[in-house]
This record gives structure tokens, sequence and C-alpha cells, in this order.
């Protein structure tokens, strides 16, 4: 027989109220922290895009590459020149422009190269393993163990530098680079279980690759490719700065630079303003490939 | 080799003794490093022979470079004979590959010897290459370490931030940047790079250089190195353990986590050399570093074949030899692949 | 009850995932007494392990703790990291389930052990070496001097967990808490492990609590027992009240885990009366009794409120409605 207790309480009071757990204002910071960090980049690359491609069409920018020698070293917001002009008359704001003009042409290209190629044979070797792999591989191994610079610039050098001659010899390192990830991916992918259900279901392979592999595979791409643009506007730019890649007077930012060297230490400004325009570019990308990256929980 | 009695030397270590870890000859690390050798040295040929190739197929007229523009046909031609250009480029390649095995890497087209241009010019490149690599790696252990200590406190946005801006800068941009500031505004280093004699000498000509490539590779290393930190920190059951043992937070991120992710950035470090290499090439220009870089870029304007094949094989070697050095490293360090499996 | 270890009263934890409050921990008590055995037992998600680790310190940082755990009179709720680092390993101490996982792979195990008595100690190394291989020696590791440089890798499942055990031992704590300690271990490891802990505790005078999901373990070397479901407990008694010829069990869910053992007396291919449905989720909890879903014999006022926990009988608190009767369904 139960003893009888003082104080029975039969039902369960409400529970209290706990130290403020759910800060509902440091959830909405977080969240707009995440936003910006997206958006933001993605603003300033879309600017960036904007100016170097559709500002031209609007307005008449004066040329890059024929400059007034009557005008030349105006200082910034002189009338007529946004950034002034550099020691040939040529206007600095229009040469920036130009010079993104190629730079995002190039990059690009490049790396659209390295997806459609790149990509495909890199899932093929993961995929299909075997021999064909290896060969594959071996390939990657060999390609990236060039410096990346040494082999862009012998084909520059050797087919005469020109925009195309460029994108192939960028292209050289772009193809290995995707390549690798692809395969690593589309290795990881294979043993899963679900792959291996669409094969017991008979699926064939093309549809396999096509509604599963690719997929997954494309948040990891477009991530890579965005780091990848960066990083090819940077070696591209080495080319330009070199000599060996667009030509003066043709505008590029990595000519801009080199032409700057000549007077840094009596107007850094000419090293200074495409290396800002270089790093805001760069920056963005680079931004925007993280941030998807967390959007999308890509390792 | 060093290597062998290193290895020699662990085994014969107060541990090893104990446990009777497995002899030399046994080591699966030594065996692992005999395999990549191996694997190594198709990938040396691969990337030798790709730049030849790719060298003679574009159009190139190394013959009439020498003597100039006016000089006559038979000339050229008798000069491509000399120099054995007249021959199909495997061919041509398979004497360079024939002398190269046996130590002669030819004669450049100014008439130097290759070896010994490459032996007076490494020594300075590798140099280089060591500080840039040693400086951003300690900087990056301690920014990622004070960042991981508090995932998203003040030092964590920091490191990220500098990272990130570091990442992104261009090595050249950065580099006359550095000049810029650091020796036409403040004089604290030359211009350009004297050659390197002492200790001296090596701070002075070489700092500079050096930020200038490490400053990328701190950025990769920061970051992989804390995002694994964290990773540890957060998921791993031997952290709890620790904490419940009382272990202070600095110790056991340090002592615990840090000792567990190192082996994540030394396999970093080592994939990354390629890159290193090419960017040392464009550095070196810019400052006039005497090391192989330099050479590089003149090589190649001048279609200087054997200079360029040389540079060409001791950077493929550096970065072959590097990632080989990463997996030894991580081999040997590792207890779980040093030490096998359970021998109870 | 005022010399006793560890009194936890009206302990509350609760996290916020995705902007919501999860209360993994909603009001529990007991008391452990120097010596004595207690058994935690509960399925994964009833809360079993969160409360223990509120009471250490280790839950991560942003979770809301309140409540009361007294260890030997003072309070372990609300201080700050540095402070309860110093009764962490030194008056209470913790063993974990994975020993595989929860030991550092990189680092020597005799090392390991070293740096629990050095964390709290201030000893030589070679004093702490000694006192390390005594502490080998006493968790019954054979060649304690071999074994001390051995990683954990090169070591077996039993072995390992003994080195947790020693780790958690170094400082002779008066609390020793084993959180699924042999679940990962082969059955008859799991005796041998269990043998050691009741062993050692009563060589060190230590209080005991045994975290676990298995009624059977409670059974064979707990003294008293708390079944905790969704956060709550619903069942406190002594072992012998609960267990064994005479035992009454009152909640529906002991009964369930109890019938859920299997024995060897029941005729072969009799069904395994296995409690139907899943444990609840914890930011959508049911109004009422939580386990209200599962039970057979849930009626209107169960689903509606929740019954508070009260002991009905001497040293046995049960929170049910409808409480089993002599052992048997109602």
């Amino acid at each position: 027989m139960a003893a009888q207790l003082p104080n029975v309480q039969l039902a369960t009071p409400a529970p209290p109220p706990l130290p403020s757990l759910v800060n509902a204002r440091r959830l909405r910071n977080q969240r707009l922290s995440r936003a910006l960090r997206l958006w933001v980049p993605a603003g300033i690359l879309i600017f960036i895009l904007a100016l170097c491609f559709l500002w031209p069409l609007v307005y008449k920018l004066p040329s890059p590459t024929n400059g007034n020698i009557l005008y030349n070293n105006e200082p910034p917001f002189s009338p007529g020149h946004l950034l002034g002009t550099n020691v040939q008359g040529v206007d600095e704001f229009s040469d920036i422009v130009y010079g993104g003009q190629v730079s995002f042409e190039i990059s690009v290209a490049v790396t659209l190269i390295g997806i459609a190629i790149g990509c495909t044979l890199g899932v093929t070797a993961g995929y299909l393993g075997g021999w064909l792999d290896a060969v594959i591989s071996r390939i990657f191994d060999i390609l990236i163990a060039f410096p990346a610079l040494v082999l862009a610039l012998v084909i520059s050098v050797g087919l005469g530098p020109s925009e195309p001659h460029l994108i192939l010899a960028l292209s050289v390192f772009g193809i290995p680079t995707l390549g690798r990830v692809s395969r690593a991916i589309t290795l990881s992918l294979r043993s899963l279980p679900f792959m291996t259900a669409a094969r017991l279901a008979g699926t064939s392979r093309w549809r396999v690759i096509v509604r599963h592999i690719l997929p997954n595979i494309m948040p990891v791409i477009v991530t890579f490719s965005l780091l990848g643009i960066g990083i090819i506007i940077i070696l591209e730019g080495a080319l330009d700065f070199l000599g060996y890649g667009i030509q003066a007077p043709e505008a590029s930012w990595g000519n801009m630079i080199a032409a700057g060297q000549q007077i840094m230490t009596a107007q850094p400004e000419f090293i200074i303003i495409p290396s800002i325009a270089l790093l805001i570019t760069v920056v963005s990308l680079n931004m925007l490939g993280d941030a998807l990256r967390e959007r999308w929980g890509v390792v | 080799m060093a290597l062998v009695q290193q290895i020699q030397l662990q085994s014969g270590g107060p541990g090893a003794r104990l446990m009777g870890a497995r002899r030399v000859t046994g080591s699966p690390a030594l065996r692992m490093v005999g395999r990549r050798l191996l694997a190594a040295i198709p990938v040396l040929i691969g990337v030798t022979f790709l730049t030849f190739a790719v060298m003679s197929i574009l159009p190139n007229d190394t013959a009439r470079t020498i003597l100039g523009l006016n000089a006559s046909p038979s000339a050229v031609a008798a000069l491509n004979h000399t120099l054995g250009l007249d021959q199909p480029f495997w061919v041509q390649y398979w004497h360079w590959l024939d002398n190269a095995v046996h130590g002669n890497l030819g004669t450049s087209l100014e008439g130097l010897s290759v070896s010994h241009e490459l032996a007076t010019r490494v020594p300075t490149t590798l140099l280089l290459l060591a500080y840039a690599l040693v400086v951003s790696t300690l900087l990056a252990i301690i920014m990622a370490t004070l960042a991981a200590r508090r995932p998203n406190g003040i030092m964590d946005r920091i490191s990220l931030a500098v990272s990130m801006l570091s990442l992104s800068i261009a090595p050249y941009a950065f580099a006359l940047l550095l000049i810029i500031v650091f020796s036409v505004k403040l004089g604290w280093f030359p211009v350009l790079s004297g050659p390197v004699t002492g200790v001296g000498s090596f701070f002075r000509n070489l700092t500079l250089p050096a930020a200038s490539i490490g400053a990328g590779l701190f950025a990769i290393y920061t970051r992989i190195l804390r995002a694994d930190l964290v990773d540890q920190m957060t998921r791993e059951d031997y952290i709890v353990t620790a904490k419940a043992k009382g272990v202070e937070p600095w110790r056991v991120l340090i002592k615990h986590a840090l000792r567990n992710s190192s082996y994540t950035l030394i396999t970093v470090i080592g994939l990354n050399l390629g890159a290193l290499v090419g960017a040392a090439a464009i550095i070196e220009t810019i400052f006039q570093v005497q090391g192989i870089g330099n050479d590089l870029l003149t090589g190649v304007s001048d279609h200087d074949l054997p200079l360029i094949e040389g540079i060409t094989l001791v950077f493929a070697l550096i970065t072959v030899l590097g990632n080989l050095l990463a997996d030894l490293a991580y081999a040997v360090l590792d207890p779980r692949i040093r030490y096998g499996s359970s021998t109870s | 009850m005022s010399d006793a270890l560890l009194e936890v009263e009206d302990l509350r934890v609760a996290f916020a995932v995705g902007g919501r409050e999860i209360r993994a921990v909603d009001g529990i008590g007991y008391t452990v007494e120097p010596g004595r055995t207690l058994a935690i037992i509960g399925e994964s998600g009833s809360g079993k392990t969160v409360g223990c680790r509120a009471i250490m310190g280790l839950l991560p940082t942003g979770t809301a703790i309140s409540g009361s755990a007294r260890l030997r009179g003072t309070e372990m709720i609300g201080l700050s990291d540095s402070e309860l680092r110093k009764h962490r390993g030194q008056d209470m101490a913790m063993v974990f389930q994975d020993p595989a996982r929860s030991l550092n792979p990189t680092m020597r195990v005799g090392v390991q052990v070293t740096e629990a008595i050095q964390t709290h100690r201030k000893v030589s190394k070679k004093e702490a070496y000694d006192q390390a291989v005594e502490l080998l020696r006493l968790v019954r590791i054979p060649v304690p001097d071999r074994r001390f440089h051995e990683y954990p890798h090169q070591l077996s499942g039993g072995m390992r967990q003994r080195i947790m055990i020693a780790m958690a031992l170094a400082c002779r704590p008066k609390l020793l808490i084993a959180d699924e300690a042999t679940t990962a271990l082969d059955v008859t490891t799991q005796a041998q492990i269990m043998e050691l802990m009741l062993e050692l505790q009563q060589e060190l005078d230590m209080g005991l609590i045994l975290i676990s999901h298995d009624l059977g373990l409670a059974a064979s070397y707990a003294d008293d027992v708390v079944v905790m479901y969704a956060g709550k407990i619903v069942e406190q008694a002594p072992a012998k009240t609960l267990f064994g010829t005479g035992g009454t069990v009152k909640m529906r869910y002991t009964r369930a885990l109890l019938d859920a053992i299997p024995h060897l007396e029941r005729p072969a291919h009799t069904q395994l009366p296995v409690v139907s449905g899943r444990p609840p989720d914890p930011a959508n909890l049911p109004p009422g009794c939580s386990f209200a879903p599962r039970c057979p014999s849930a009626a209107d006022d169960c689903r509606q409120t929740m019954p508070a926990l009260v002991e009905h009988a001497a040293g046995h608190r049960w929170a049910c409605w409808h409480p089993c009767e002599n052992g048997v369904h109602a």
C-alpha cells in the first residue's frame, strides 16, 4: 500500500524557462552575415563584369592602346579621365576596363575547357577504372608535375602571344586540375551504396553518370572553378607581366603592372591601380567560392 | 642514404627497442619509398619528354637566332646539323636522356655547361624556397592555432580575412608592393637581390622574395590547418577524454589536436610544392635573384633547349621529391603507420 | 543524505538547434553514495549521457544548464570551465564508450595516463611514470612497463578500455562515471571490465555511475537504478526492489525493457517482446506522458497530462498514471 507522503503532486508542473538559449538576434545576425558573404562578392563580380563588358558599349571610352601624348600623366579625377592617364597618355580607366575584358575572357574560356575536357576525362577515369584510369591519371600526374608557368610559357613563346594561344597554354594547367578533382569525387561516389543499387537495377552506365554522378559533382566543380578562375587570372597576368602574354600596347592588367614597374619609385600608383583591380576581382571570386562551398556543404 | 640511417635510428629508439618495431628491410616505410621512387621515374621522363616535344614542335629557329638574321641558309643548315637539330625530336630526346643519365646535361646555347650552370644556381633557388616554406609554415601554425582556440572569435575572423587577402593577391603584384614599401620608402631591403654569401646577406636579399612567395602558401596552410583543428576539437572523442581528465584548453589544442592535424598539413605542403616552384621563377625575375627560375625565363625566350630541359628536370624533381618526402614524413611520424598493428 | 557523494537536483539541459530549443534533460534528480553503484538506463536520446556530461562540464559552449549537482557538497553547475577543470579527473572522472576513438591515436598510452596524473599533481616525470605503471598494474594490464610505450592501435579493445579506466583513476577520484563503457566490447571482455570496475570501486571506495541501455547490466551490477525516457526520470528504485524475485517494476517502459532481455528459460522460437515505435523527437515531444504513443496501456489522461515522478512506495519512485501491478500488465 502506497505510503501517504505530504505534498503529492501527481502532475508535472510546467517546466521553468532555461537561461536564454535561442538568442533570436544572434541567429538573425548569423544568417545575415552568411547571406552577405555570398551576395557581396557576387555583387562585386557582377559589377566588375558589367563595368568591363557593358559599360564600353554604353559610354565611349578612350582607346586603351593609343594615348594622346599631350595629355600624359594627368592625375586621377581629371576631366574625361577618371583614373588619370599614364606616361603615354593612355587613359588608366579604360586600360583597366579593357584589361579586365581580356582577363575574364581568357580565364573563363580556360575554365570551361577545363570542365569540358577535364571533367569528362576525370569522370571516365574514375568510373571506368582499369587501364583507362591508369593512363589518364598518369597523364594528369605528368601535367601537374609541370610547374604551371613553364608549360604555359613554352607554348606561348613558341606559338606567339595572342589570346587564343594563351587560352591553349593555360588549358594545359586547367584540364588536369579539374580532371583530378572530378576523378577523386567519382571514385568516392562509386563506392556508395546508392551507386551499387543503381547498377543492380540495370541502369545503363550513361544514365548513371548523368543522373547520379554529375549532379553530385556539380557543387564541387562549381566552387573549384570559381577559385580556379582566380588562379588563372593571376597566372595569365603573370605571363603578361613577363612579356610573354598579351603584348603591350594591348591592354591587360599584367602589362600595366609591368609598365608600372619601370616607374615605381616615382609613381607607384601605376602599379597600385591594376594590382587593386586584380585583388578585388580575385578576392570576390574566392569569397564567392567559399560562400557557395558553405551553402552547398562541399568539403 | 641518410634516409635509411634515419629509419634505423628510429628503430633503435627507446620505444622501438622495447616494442621491437619492424626491422629496416621489412619496414613498410622503406618499401613505400622505393615504390614511389620507381613511380616517379616515368613522371620525370614524361615531363622532360613533353617539354622537348612541345619545344620542338612549336615553330622555332634556333640556329638562325644564334647566327643572326642575315646568316646564309647553308650556314644555318650546317649549324642545325652540328647541333643535331635536324633530327626528329624523339631522337634528339633520346640523346639528351642518354647523356643525362650519365650526368651530362649538355651545353646551353651560350656555350656554358648546363650542369655547371645548375649547380651554381640551384642552391640559391633552394634557399629561397626553403625560406619561404619554413616561415610560412611556422606563421600558419601560429595563426591557425590562435584561430582554432576560439572558433568564430576575433582571432579566427582576423585569420580568415588575412588569409583570404594573402590567397588572392598575385605574387608579382605583392612583390612590387613590398618593394615600394620596404625598399623604396623605408629602405630596409635592397630592390634587387645580391648574391647570398652569409647570414646577413641571406636575410637582406631573400626576405622580400621569400615573403612574396610565402604569402600564398601561408594562406593555404592557415586555412587548411585551422579547418582541421576545429574539426578535431569539435568532432573527435579523444579530445573529450582529454578535457575529462582536466587538461587545460591550450594543451588540448596543441598537444592533442595539433599533433593529429600536422599530418594533414604535411600532405598539403607536399602537394603544393609544384605551385611553389612556378611562383619562384617569376619572383626571381623581379628581384633578379641568381637562381634557376631566372635562367628559365631567359632560356625560354632564347629557345635554349638544353638549358630549359635541365631546369625543367630540376623543377620536376623538386616537385616529385617534395611529394615523396611529405609521404615519407607521414609514414615515419604517424605511429599508426610506423608501428603496424597490434602485437598483443 | 549529508555525506552523499553526488546529489543531483532538478537538472535541466537544453540545446539550441536550428533556432529551436531542445530539452535533452528535463528535471532529473538522484543521489550517489560512496561505495554504491547507480545505473542510469535509457535508450539513445533519453538524455542519460547528456546529464552526466553536464555535471562534468563536457558539453559544448552554448548549452543551457540549470539545476544543481553537488559533488561532496560543492556545487558543479554554474562553475566556470577553469574551476571545473580542477574537479575533472581529480574528484570525478569518466570512462567513455569507444576506447578506439577515445584515446589519442598518436600518443603513447602511458603518456596519456601520465598526462592525467601531471594535470593535477606536481610530480617529476619519473614519478609520474612510476605512478602510471602502477595504475596499469592496478587495471590488470600485464607487463605494464612495456605496454606504457605502446600506441592505442597496438592494443586490443579490452586493454584500451583498461587504459581508459587507468586514466580515469589516476588521481583517485571519488566518483567514476562509466558512459556505456562496455557497449563496444565483446561479451566476455564486458564481464571482465565490469568486474574490474567493481573491484576498483570497492578498493577505492568510489561512487560509480553506470550509464547504459542494457537493463541486464543494471540488474547484475547496480545498487540503485534510474530509468530515463525523453529527458525525464520515469522510474527510480534500488535494484533489489526492481529485479529478481519479489521485484516490482511499476513502469511500462521498464517492464518492456526487462521483457526484451532474452532469457535462456524462454521456450525456443517465442517472439521477443520488443517496444514498438521509436524514441520521440526531443524537439517535438507529445503533450502528456512522453511514452504514451508507445505504451500498450495508454489512456486518455496519459496523453493529456504528464505524470510527475512521485515516491509512491518506500524508496521507489515512478511517474505513471497506470503503472503495472505485480509485475504484470494491467
